[in-house]
């Protein structure tokens, strides 16, 4: 047979608050079981001392009370401050930082304005074959039969 | 308004809880004798039968040392349902926190206090009976 501990009932409730019927289970169970009387031995003694500790008065800190009242202070500044105005505090700079980023890429979208660019910069940009092989310009103009005796030229001067 | 100042007042009793040190556990060693004896009286046949004022302060000093194992959330929860008879909706509107988190907390601080009583309560027994002490810390 299973047997069913009462612990589970011990830490559900205060003892004082335990129900005729729960007392009832608890007090025929602890007469067998051990370990579960120990618990209720602790559970009793555990109740005693949270009870004689709510009777004491506690003298609270010198600090306490300021503590208590800055807390007061500041939520009801945090009140009287409109929503618009809190949400300004808390994103403001967030807020700032973004338009002057945006600001400043619409002027350099719309009012500077981008360079130029014409086809005969472009050409004059690119390389031929000729220029790189020959060190020369595009501008140059060669012949064919000049480009081969250059090669040529060259080639016999190596050997 | 009540509520509010309630509200304020128990948010900085647990700030100003939460930063006083925690202790692990309380060994049978850390106790005065006072309180061993107090204890003894708990668990003899006699029973319990509160005698001065000097035993409820015996008992509320041994009860601060003995709760100090649990965090304040689950003092506070206890203090205020076991030891003050607040009801839990009582105890979730002094806090904020929900009701189920209310009972929760409760029902962990219950157990989590037994747990290290009967600790405290068998080792105080077996030196008693003539056992070392062992300190813990």
């Amino acid at each position: 047979m299973k047997v069913e501990h009462i612990i589970e009932i011990l830490d559900s409730t205060s003892l004082k608050n335990l129900s005729a019927e729960q007392l009832e289970i608890v007090q025929i169970h602890i007469r067998d079981c051990m370990s579960c009387e120990s618990a209720y031995q602790a559970a009793k003694v555990s109740s005693r001392l949270i009870k004689e500790r709510a009777q004491t008065t506690v003298e609270p800190s010198p600090f306490f009370q300021t503590r208590v009242m800055a807390a007061w202070h500041e939520r009801q500044a945090m009140e009287s401050t409109p929503v618009l105005s809190r949400l300004w505090k808390s994103a403001g700079a967030l807020v700032s930082s973004m338009a002057v980023t945006t600001a400043a890429l619409a002027a350099l979208t719309f009012v500077i304005p981008a360079p130029i660019s014409t086809s005969a910069d472009e050409t004059a940009t690119t390389y031929s074959a000729e220029s790189v092989l020959l060190g020369q310009t595009y501008d140059d103009q060669m012949s064919y039969d000049q480009v081969l005796s250059t090669i040529y030229v060259d080639g016999d001067e190596g050997k | 308004m009540e509520g509010w100042l309630t509200r304020i007042a128990t948010n900085t009793c647990l700030n100003m809880l939460r930063s006083a040190k925690r202790r692990p556990e309380l060994a049978v060693a850390d106790l005065t004798e006072d309180e061993t004896a107090w204890l003894g009286q708990q668990t003899s046949s006699v029973g319990y039968q509160p005698r001065s004022v000097e035993d409820t302060l015996i008992a509320a000093d041994l009860a601060d040392r003995v709760l100090e194992v649990l965090p304040v959330e689950d003092q506070l929860a206890l203090l205020m349902i076991d030891g003050e008879d607040a009801s839990v909706k009582e105890v979730a509107e002094a806090t904020g926190w929900s009701e189920s988190k209310v009972k929760v907390r409760a029902f962990r601080a219950r157990k989590k206090l037994r747990e290290a009583m009967e600790k405290l309560l068998t080792k105080g027994r077996k030196s008693q009976v003539g056992g070392p002490v062992t300190h813990e810390s």
